[in-house]
């Protein structure tokens, strides 16, 4: 009878982080578009798994076999994937910033993140858009990773979301309209 | 009697196997419920079995151009809904507007899709394995797949 009541808070403990795990083993990526003056809002809430499975089977435009071709940038002289190869190597820190009138740019490695920040002021609104991009590092390794020099691997990059901690990867704040896209376990959008 | 009972068992047997094999897909669930005064309320359940099982008796020129269209996202498709199949249970899409509200989620075994605008409320629910098979129907008309 001792035993039975040692061990069953045990079980109890057990049993409940068992629950825990396998609840929070679903990643989700959510995208939330909101225009409060116009009250409307968008909500999307994409499970990884499912992004995982479908993605390599989409062959239509520039996303084929789970890559991205993006041609049309390399044209215009701006080659993403030698970009992130020279990246791989380069220390943390800032790499680039442009501090223009009618907008600021920065790109930098942080704290095993590359970070893209970019404020316009360009729109004739007194409200400033401004954008924040933060891409794990790994995931940007993932994304250059067995692709030619035009394409990124998007199902790479997913695969290596799923083990990536919560995070916001996309930040739009513009005088109408607020866009998030962000990773985390919540089936939900909050 | 002995022979009859017999008869009986066997019609019993064929329709409790025959409402089983109907109902194994879920139910196709279709509500409709206008706002207006004397609007009218729509309510449809049908065993979603029976939506793959009719489209094999729709003659393939009927189909040809839906099948066409189907083709090239075929291996989207069958990609796509057994994985949604697997996925929890949660709301896939939400969009909020003024007077508008649509909600498409994923419940059980079906795909849900809620509309509530100024005139009417639509509920519609889709057993995703019942949908795949229609869809599967529909692209193997004339010989697409």
């Amino acid at each position: 009878m001792r035993i039975i009541k040692t061990t069953l808070p045990l079980f109890v403990v057990l049993l409940a982080g068992t629950t825990v795990v396998a609840a929070s083993s679903g990643r989700y990526l959510h995208v939330r578009v909101s225009n409060p003056g116009q009250h409307e809002q968008v909500r999307i809430n994409v499970p990884l798994a499912f992004a995982e499975k479908v993605i390599p089977a989409i062959s239509s435009g520039q996303l084929r076999d789970g890559k991205v071709h993006f041609g049309h940038l390399s044209a215009n002289s701006v080659n993403l994937r030698m970009i992130l190869d020279a990246l791989k190597t380069a220390p943390e820190g800032e790499f680039v910033t442009v501090q223009e009138n009618d907008s600021d740019v920065r790109v930098a490695k942080e704290h095993g993140q590359l970070i893209v920040h970019v404020v316009d002021r360009s729109s004739k609104d007194k409200d400033k858009e401004k954008v924040d991009v933060t891409i794990p590092w790994e995931v940007a390794l993932a994304l250059s990773s067995d692709a030619d020099g035009d394409q990124i691997n998007v199902e790479a990059a997913i695969k290596v979301l799923e083990n990536v901690g919560d995070i916001t990867l996309v930040a739009v704040t513009g005088p109408e309209e607020t866009v998030r896209i962000w990773i985390d376990s919540n089936s939900g959008a909050e | 009697m002995i022979l009859l009972a017999k008869i009986g068992i066997g019609v019993v047997g064929t329709a409790v196997v025959g409402g089983t094999m109907l109902c194994s897909e879920g139910m196709l669930l279709v509500k409709v419920r206008e706002k207006q005064v004397d609007g009218k309320n729509i309510s449809l359940i049908v065993p979603a079995a029976l939506v793959p099982m009719t489209l094999k008796f729709v003659p393939d020129r009927h189909l040809a151009r839906a099948s066409a269209s189907l083709h090239p996202y075929m291996p989207i498709l069958d990609a796509a809904i057994p994985a949604l199949e697997d996925c929890p249970d949660g709301v896939l899409v939400e969009v909020t507007s003024a007077g508008e509200h649509v909600l498409i989620a994923k419940q059980g075994s079906s795909i849900v899709v809620d509309v509530n605008d100024a005139n009417e409320v639509v509920h519609v629910a889709v057993p995703l394995r019942a949908a795949h098979s229609a869809i599967r129907e529909i692209a193997a008309a004339a010989g697409a797949t």
